[in-house]
């Protein structure tokens, strides 16, 4: 039986797209030009809007990784009939609040060779969307301040290259030539290197979202926004569909990615996660000339910081740390940050705070993410992501899209267990113990 | 965020440590028969509410009690603080 | 024996003492302290005649102090006395109770204005993120100031004690000193 063509319904497309092999909506230099001279009169929106369908093969919650879930279930597992329902627009979430900083660096075999996956696609996903995505391979440094965490930064790095990312060890004087505006000498937390890993650093985190929305709308899902999961359809123990906002929809697969809400959205389910939702704060400054050449992260306190390429300073620290969906911290956070980074780089005191805002994630029981199926046949979960999953979209909606279009956990992914908090295997970088707000 | 301190008044939140659930006052008997099963709840899982939640909180700058703190998750608004000494006397 | 010379908490022989207007900024290095627990069920006691506080607040009598520091627990204060063994004193005369010596963790500060209460109300505004009622004379209470630990004592009007670790006894001094300075520029 012929698939319904869903892209004929809701908003028209191009007809360019036989010529392209893609829709209206294929980026060049050429059609940059063309553009320029007829007035940019020729932009088309880069997806459509359609109505709901009744029923679809497979319905995704969620449009950050779950976007980017439907893009390879479509495009690489060759499936059909997806819709992405989410209960904002495109590019809401923490998909478009983080502070864009992508690396792999992790030290655990469970973690590391899925965030060096994330990194690969990275490196081709301009190429692979046809969309920039401002990936700036501008390096990431973590600072280190004691032997103690030099020795623990060795390990880290040569953990990383057993996987097949890159890692350089770096001496207090290599770092100084990179930046020589930290402050060194700081009497209690000293720079003593740091551990590069070149290959990180920045995607512009809206165009991430965009991409990944264009390429799922042109293999035709659907994405439905302003639809929010208020309940699962669960027949004997299957799921055969979720009711919404506009209406009930039918599916034989649903896939969870809700970030923050994993706790709220599965408890649909009625399920208990080792989950708790807390909020993260993020800062910009004004724009600024040049200053921060990557990523740099701070050893002694919990402060990161990048420029992005429109010269506004990013950056961050911890969460606020108590159980929240406001999507909006408090002003103690605010006050630590800041001192963090005039610590690490006194030099930050005289930049203006331009903007700030929070984000709710799932913080989860082991600081490690969960994709897996659940007790309900048919009904994925994709959660648990912390302050660390705008590096992972990639690779979340590549290993989700596998499970859910084979059941089985991609091997990079095999350790992302639900269940693993019951065996025992739990995937603890901060070694901190089931406490949400300590990872 | 101010909380409001059975003994001491109105302070401010940053005087405190966050645990977590109030439920965790509600240790599973390790002698009982499923109390492995019911130890992995206790230690892992969560309810995660979004709305009002119980929530453990410690006075560590102040008087080092340990509080429950009845809290919105989605407003921040803070609705009342109890001892939990006085919570888990009294058996809640 | 080796000899040994005694230092304050900041490390000099002779505690300082540095005015700012109208308040006086000086260390105590001579406050004896230990601090009292009841255990579980027992009555308060009545250590040396001293009826102990509730919570918040702070006492004097004759030649001790004490004020509350959480449910059950008291620090019992003697003035001048940081060479003895107060604690053992504190013991004697509270049977049944966890007496712990503290003279030798803690640096006291003193400050005190010679204009009444105002300049003390405006330095302790600076200082910490309390409302005044929990600040007013006979109030006792640990609070956070520049990410320190410290109780703070307003024993009268005119008069404040903070007391802090005593390894973070430069960083308080600086804290305290630096705001009394500030709050005499600003006038
Ligand atoms: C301030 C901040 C800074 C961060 N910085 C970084 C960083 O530098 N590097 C990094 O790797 N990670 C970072 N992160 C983490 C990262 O952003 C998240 O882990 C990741 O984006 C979460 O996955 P997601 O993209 O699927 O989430 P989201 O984009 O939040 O997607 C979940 C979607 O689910 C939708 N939804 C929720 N409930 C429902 C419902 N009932 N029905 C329908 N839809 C629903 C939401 O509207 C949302 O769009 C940061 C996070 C924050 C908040």
């Amino acid at each position: 039986m012929a698939e319904p063509d869903h892209r004929d319904r809701g908003c028209p497309v191009g007809r360019d797209e036989e010529r392209w092999g893609w829709p209206d909506m294929r980026f060049s230099g050429f059609r940059l030009v063309a553009e320029a001279l007829r007035g940019h009169s020729g932009w088309k929106p880069l997806w459509r809007d359609p109505a709901p369908q009744p029923a679809y093969d497979v319905v995704i919650v969620g449009g950050g990784h779950g976007m980017a879930t439907a893009y390879y279930l479509a495009k690489t597992f060759g499936q059909a009939r997806i819709a992405v329902l989410d209960k904002g627009w495109v590019g809401g979430g923490n998909i478009g609040r983080n502070t864009t900083i992508i690396r792999s660096n992790y030290l655990l075999p469970g973690n590391e060779p899925f965030y060096e996956l994330s990194m690969t696609l990275w490196e081709g996903l301009e190429q692979e969307l046809n969309f920039n995505a401002m990936v700036s391979q501008r390096g990431v440094l973590n600072l280190c301040h004691t032997d103690g965490q030099r020795d623990s930064f060795r390990r880290r790095g040569n953990a990383m290259r057993l996987a097949g990312a890159d890692a350089k060890l770096l001496e207090a004087d290599e770092v100084r030539a990179m930046a020589p505006f930290l402050n060194f000498d700081n009497a209690r937390f000293p720079i003593k290197g740091g551990l590069l890993q070149g290959r990180g650093g920045t995607a512009r985190h809206d165009a991430v979202a965009w991409g990944y929305a264009r390429g799922a709308d042109v293999a035709g899902v659907d994405i439905i926004q302003n639809c929010e999961v208020t309940g699962f359809d669960i027949d004997n123990g299957r799921v055969t569909g979720v009711q919404t906002t506009r209406g009930p929809i039918r599916a034989n697969t649903v896939g969870v990615a809700v970030a923050g809400n994993s706790g709220r959205v599965m408890g649909l389910a009625g399920m208990r996660l080792p989950i708790e939702s807390h909020v993260l704060q993020a800062f910009v400054t004004e724009g600024l000339k040049p200053a921060i050449p990557g990523v740099i992260t701070y050893g002694a306190g919990h402060f990161y910081i990048s420029q992005s390429d429109k010269g506004g300073l990013v950056f961050g620290g911890d969460i606020d740390g108590y159980n929240s969906y406001a999507q909006r911290g408090n002003l103690p956070t605010v006050e630590d940050v800041v001192e963090g980074g005039m610590a690490l780089m006194p030099m930050i005191g005289r930049a203006r705070l331009l903007r700030s805002w929070g984000g709710v994630m799932d913080m989860s029981m082991d600081g490690s993410p969960i994709i897996d199926a659940t007790p309900v046949e048919g009904l994925y979960l994709n959660a648990g992501w912390c302050y660390g999953g705008f590096k992972a979209t990639p690779a979340s909606g590549y290993c989700f899209a596998h499970l859910l279009a084979t059941g089985r956990p991609h091997e990079v992914a095999a350790a992302y267990r639900l269940d693993r908090f019951a065996r025992g295997h739990v995937i603890d970088e901060r070694g901190a113990g089931a406490q949400p707000n300590l990872h | 965020m101010l909380i409001p301190h059975p003994l001491l008044g109105p302070r401010d939140a940053q005087e405190f440590t966050y645990l977590g659930d109030a439920r965790l006052l509600e240790r599973p008997d390790p002698a009982a028969e499923n109390a492995e099963a019911r130890f992995c709840d206790y230690v892992y899982l969560r309810d995660n509410p979004a709305g009002v939640h119980r929530e453990l909180w410690f006075h560590e700058h102040g008087d080092r009690s340990w509080l429950v703190v009845t809290r919105d998750t989605v407003t921040h608004e803070i609705l009342g603080a109890e001892l939990a000494a006085d919570v888990k006397g009294a058996g809640a | 024996m080796t000899d040994l010379t005694p230092i304050t908490a900041l490390g000099t022989a002779e505690a300082p003492s540095v005015a700012f207007g109208p308040l006086t900024v000086a260390e105590d290095a001579r406050l004896g302290l230990a601090s009292l627990a009841l255990r579980r069920g027992a009555d308060v006691p009545e250590p040396m005649g001293l009826k102990l506080p509730g919570p918040g607040d702070c006492v004097a009598g004759a030649g001790v102090g004490a004020f509350w520091t959480g449910p059950g627990q008291w620090m019992l204060e003697a003035p001048g006395r940081a060479e003895e063994d107060f604690a053992a004193e504190v013991a004697r005369n509270a049977p049944g109770c966890s007496v712990t010596e503290q003279t030798d963790g803690w640096a006291a500060f003193d400050i005190v204005s010679d204009a009444g209460a105002a300049p003390v109300d405006a330095l302790l505004e600076r200082l910490v993120n309390l409302p005044p009622a929990s600040l007013l004379p006979g109030k006792a209470t640990r609070t956070v100031l520049e990410h320190l630990g410290v109780f703070v004592i307003r024993r009268a009007g005119d008069r404040l004690t903070v007391l802090g670790m005593r390894s973070a006894a430069g960083s308080l001094w600086h804290a305290l000193t630096v705001a009394a300075k500030r709050r005499e520029d600003a006038g």
